[in-house]
């Protein structure tokens, strides 16, 4: 979800369009409109104009950028998408970009056009980096599937190859240094080459463009040249490409940049793509390219998601008033998306446009009618009624974190090396003190009554949640349990306090149980039991070992237990 | 207040003061005396008499302050060991009888004092005429007497053990004893001049008044609790109760109660089941097909990166993924499968399906419940943990809560989502103003966010919803549309705990855990 600078004066004018007087939008209105990009404004400077706003579908490239918001309004505001003439102008000398053999198995796809008779100014030109950087950044897969290049088209003579060379074989000054290097050397020394070098790692030879006077204009998609790779405020022809790993991907790109600047007045030229080797769309492909199909639905699937009776005329009103070219309508509507959007995966992509085309508000909300019984899950029924317990019998509630540090979890428990001391840890550790799932619950109060030494005693501490525990003959490697662990603290603390909540709480679940003496390393030897209920461990009880309390550096004595509540709620 | 109720409030040590008067309403007594009388110890009869001054019971009719000598601790040492002085002049002497020279270090360290002690002391030898300092700092003995080596030396002697009145000693001694007392900033003296108060006590009007009362109502003996004894043999008729000071600050105690943050949580709880709401429970570790790929996120989808989501180190895939689940999901992914969906057109990775990670929505529960046949109508809700790769500080919680469930029904559509989420805006914010906004979740299809005007809070976001996209639900198995829902409950919840900071809904601040009044 990318969130944009864009400014209000450069929005007002895209509105118009190129020519027109800047149409004025106020505050209100543009919040009011932002719906229909799902945009939501985070910021504003109202002495420079600036803005800035959040943009959610990540789906919608062709959004992110003031263009593409002030286009999504115009066409509401005007009904339908005026359309783009670039597509079907015939041009006898078209310009030509060769690929070379063997790309198709470094980065296959590229596309590009021409832009004239326009003015790059200040805003203008930062769209254009801002739009570059974002679609290639979150559309593009950090550059990995598509990056985008623009150029000063007046030194660039065509036709113009997208080559494959070795490493060494191509030389030229970086954006960014003032000496030429070799494309090896960039990947080594130039901050995009370090950034974005790991796209094309293991490959022997590199992507290199350059035009028919054999001159650098990018190595992509890692850098541009600084002699024609530098669009500055003044421009008024340039040349755009996209190379990538998805054509369709890539075309949608170039598609998204010829519309942003022809909206601001540009008129766009194709360029016609020739490839050695077989794509998608053939050998020669002439970009940019309108690969919008027509997909034909039921105007009654759209009436029953929206659970409103709406008639085919008003569909086919919303749809084109949201950029949607309408080929028929009756029955069915047989609908096409304009050429900056390759969204429509499903029918209920299309229903969503409708609904955000008429407004959310022109929907009238209705309570589900049907009837359904509520309830809560057995573990935390029993869960429930063993809090009340433990809250009668005087002990207070705590919430902590699941996510914990081996060395609470297990090293301070002195459970080094034992199969309590097992836990899931996490793979890609940020911080320790979140790295390991808890295993149990005892250390989560430990963590607690550490913290809490001036806070006046006794202190009775309970926690009921979930804890994960290893366990190879689960798919999934772990069991998530449910459990519930006590702690008394206090000068006196003592074993047989602490059995006596066991007791009742077991008297008043209902259950039998029994101690065995066992040997655990968290608790004093001789002064800890297993709790055995059904013929099964379900816990454990004693007074904590000296030396746990003090790896937490309690200086007062406690006692604690924990019960598995999962296997008791399974039992009755 | 009435003489009686007066009467009535008095302590029992109180009362045995008074009634030493009794008997002579108008006598001055002085606190030895009342001290002998009462046979009360002089910490309780010193509460007794302060007590009474303060009600205006009693006055003082004079007072004398007599100033007490006695030895400190270092008096008491002195008198062992005798005093620097003295210590200091004897070993000059002893030094010149062999005829050597001492400097003051060597006093020092030969006689273990304080370097203070020292120079004190040969000061005023020095002024007294008994050493002399020469060349390079030695001392020497002129064979004198020291006047204050002498007078310390008896007054060691006749206050160890015992103290007495300053006035007892000569003008001499007293000059020693003064410049040899205890005073602020120098404790390092032996002797200490305590000032004894001497009072002589008389009753009040007010006083005699209750006086009289007393003796005349006799001394019913007071109790100040009421005993299993008393009561059996019926005794308590005999005896008063003490009257209690009842506007006292009341003693603290801890009760056991649940954590505000839970019982806030528990609250919401009710609510869904009261709405008709199932609830489901899940596993904290999840596998990437359900907690994404079931939910139609493509594999390349930017929150599935490694710094959204934390990975499980061992074991790090599970056994296998429940078919037919696995090949309808890939199917839905690579070009739509059977869902009319084109898909996302790319190669779906079924070893990354087994990935393990730590769960990071809770809308993972609700895709293992359409896959476990779930019931049609049927209300399903989670309050389940999660877990997300990030930073943690006030606004973000590597561990949280996540409030969300789902809807399946045949009359479910675009409008009763919008219905739903009234009713949650009603029942769970208390709002009565909502606002739809268009959203983007990657699993609903349209999505929606709702913001509400709440009372206290004004305008907020409190959830997102939408219609589970077909491509999440076909290949689940259902085939009625179901509304996905989940609700942002953090900030309400911190508003009505008082708290400016997520961190603090998973305090260890136990204090502040009992001190949380917790309300909704």
């Amino acid at each position: 979800m990318p969130t944009i600078t864009i400014f209000k004066q450069d929005l007002e004018g895209l509105l118009a369009g190129p020519g027109e007087a800047r149409q004025p939008i106020t505050m209100e209105q543009l919040e009011e409109s932002l719906m229909l990009v799902k945009g939501e404004l985070k910021g504003q400077n109202p002495d420079t104009g600036e803005l800035r706003i959040e943009l959610q579908d990540s789906n919608r490239p062709d959004l992110w950028c003031c263009e593409g918001i002030a286009r999504q309004i115009r066409v509401k505001r005007q009904g339908a998408l005026v359309r783009y003439d670039f597509l079907t102008a015939t041009s006898t000398s078209v310009k030509r970009l060769n690929v070379a053999h063997g790309l198709e198995k470094v980065r296959p796809y590229v596309a590009a056009c021409t832009a004239t008779g326009l003015r790059v100014t200040q805003e203008g030109l930062a769209q254009l980096i801002q739009t570059q950087e974002k679609i290639a950044e979150m559309f593009g897969r950090k550059r990995r599937t598509v990056s985008i290049g623009l150029y000063r088209l007046g030194a660039i003579e065509f036709p113009v190859t997208y080559d494959l060379v070795k490493p060494d074989d191509a030389t030229f000054t970086p954006l960014g240094m003032d000496t030429d290097m070799t494309l090896g050397e960039m990947l080594l020394v130039h901050p995009k080459g370090l950034e974005f070098g790991g796209i094309l790692a293991g490959q022997d030879r590199l992507p290199f463009l350059r035009d028919a006077k054999g001159q650098a204009l990018s190595f992509p998609p890692i850098i541009n040249s600084r002699e024609v790779g530098e669009v500055r405020v003044g421009d008024d022809a340039l040349f755009v490409e996209v190379t990538g790993t998805d054509l369709s991907m890539v075309v949608l790109t170039l598609n998204i940049f010829a519309a942003n600047l022809a909206d601001r007045g540009a008129v766009i030229e194709p360029i016609e793509v020739m490839y050695p080797y077989k794509t998608d769309l053939g050998e020669a492909v002439m970009t940019p390219l309108d690969l919008g199909k027509s997909r034909t639905l039921p105007v009654r699937t759209i009436e029953q998601a929206l659970g409103q009776a709406l008639g085919a005329h008003e569909v086919a009103k919303a749809l084109a008033g949201y950029g949607y070219e309408v080929m028929s309508m009756g029955e069915e509507v047989t609908v096409t998306l304009p050429l900056y959007r390759q969204d429509l995966m499903h029918a209920m992509d299309v229903v969503e446009d409708v609904a955000i085309s008429r407004g959310y508000g022109d929907f009238l909300p209705v309570m589900p009618s049907q009837f359904t019984v509520g309830g809560l899950s057995r573990i935390e029924e029993v869960s429930d009624r063993v809090r009340a317990l433990m809250v009668g019998m005087g002990f207070q509630e705590i919430i902590s974190n699941i996510l914990g540090s081996p060395k609470d979890l297990r090293d301070a428990m002195r459970l080094e090396g034992t199969e309590w001391g097992e836990l899931v840890e996490v793979d890609n550790v940020m911080s320790q003190n979140f790295s390991a799932l808890r295993q149990w619950m005892l250390p989560s109060l430990l963590r607690v009554e550490a913290a809490s030494s001036r806070a006046f005693y006794p202190h009775r501490m309970f926690e009921a949640g979930e804890v994960a525990r290893p366990d190879p003959t689960q798919p999934l490697g772990s069991r998530t349990v449910a459990v519930l662990g006590g702690v008394i603290a206090h000068a006196d603390a003592h074993f047989s306090e602490v059995h006596s909540c066991l007791d009742t709480l077991f008297y008043y679940v209902g259950q039998a149980y029994r101690l065995e003496p066992i040997q655990h390393p968290s608790f004093l030897a001789g002064r800890v039991g297993s709790i055995v209920s059904g013929g099964k461990q379900v816990g454990v009880i004693g007074e904590l070992h000296p030396e746990v309390l003090e790896r937490w550096q309690i200086s007062i004595p406690a006692v604690a237990f924990e019960i598995d509540l999962t296997e008791l709620a399974e039992r009755s | 207040m009435d003489i009686s109720s007066l009467i009535d409030s008095l302590h029992p040590l109180e009362v045995k003061v008074l009634s030493i008067f009794g008997a002579n309403p108008s006598a001055v007594l002085r606190t030895e005396e009342l001290a002998e009388s009462t046979g009360l110890e002089p910490s309780q009869l010193s509460m007794a008499v302060e007590w009474l001054l303060a009600k205006s019971l009693l006055a003082v009719d004079s007072e004398t302050v007599t100033p007490i000598v006695s030895l400190t601790k270092i008096g008491e040492l002195y008198f062992e060991k005798h005093s620097p002085i003295e210590r200091v002049l004897s070993a000059a002497r002893d030094l010149a009888k062999n005829g050597k020279r001492l400097t003051i270090q060597d006093i020092q360290s030969r006689e273990g004092l304080e370097p203070s002690e020292v120079s004190g002391a040969i000061g005023r030898l020095k002024k007294e005429g008994a050493l002399l300092i020469i060349q390079g700092g030695c001392i020497e003995s002129t064979g004198r007497p020291s006047q204050t080596a002498e007078a310390m030396r008896g007054l060691l002697q006749q206050l160890h053990g015992a103290s007495r009145e300053l006035q007892a000693f000569s003008e001499a001694q007293r000059q020693v004893i003064q410049d040899h007392a205890v005073k602020r900033g120098n404790a390092r003296e032996p002797f200490r001049i305590d000032d004894r108060v001497a009072r002589a006590l008389k009753l009040s009007v007010v006083g005699i008044e209750a006086a009289q009362q007393l003796s005349r109502q006799g001394t019913a003996e007071e109790v100040s609790q009421l005993t299993s004894e008393l009561l059996k043999d019926g005794s308590w008729r005999t005896k008063r109760f003490r009257k209690y000071t009842i506007s006292l600050r009341a003693p603290r105690i801890a009760p056991g109660k649940r954590h505000p943050y839970r019982e806030f949580l528990d609250t919401v709880k009710t609510k869904l089941v009261s709405m008709g709401f199932q609830e489901m429970r899940g596993s904290l570790v999840e596998t990437e097909f359900w907690n994404m790929d079931a939910l139609f996120m493509p594999q390349f989808h930017p929150a599935r990166d490694i710094h959204d989501v934390y990975f499980v180190k061992e074991p790090t895939h599970a056994s296998s993924i429940a078919e037919p689940f696995l090949s309808r999901v890939t199917q839905a992914h690579q070009d739509g499968g059977e869902t009319g969906s084109t898909g996302w057109n790319y190669s779906f990775d079924a070893e990354r399906a087994r990935r393990l990670v730590l769960r990071s929505q809770g809308t993972a529960v609700s895709a293992h419940t359409l896959a476990a046949q779930p019931a049609v109508p049927g209300k399903y809700f989670s309050i389940a943990r999660c877990f997300r790769y990030d930073q943690v500080d006030a606004t973000h919680a590597t561990d949280f809560f996540q409030v969300e469930g789902i809807v399946l029904g045949g009359d479910i559509n675009f409008r009763t989502l919008l219905g739903l989420l009234n009713l949650f805006a009603r029942e769970v914010a208390q709002a009565k103003e909502v606002k739809f906004l268009p959203a983007y979740f990657p699993f609903t299809e349209p999505s929606v966010e709702l913001h509400v005007r709440h009372p206290k809070l004004g305008w907020m976001e409190l959830g997102g919803a939408g219609l589970f996209r077909p491509e999440v639900t076909l290949p689940l198995g259902v085939t009625v549309p179901v509304i996905a829902w989940g609700l942002g409950l953090d900030r309400m919840a911190m508003v009505a705990l008082g708290i400016h900071d997520i961190r603090e809904l998973f305090t260890d601040n136990l204090d502040l855990i009992r001190s949380t009044r917790g309300a909704l």
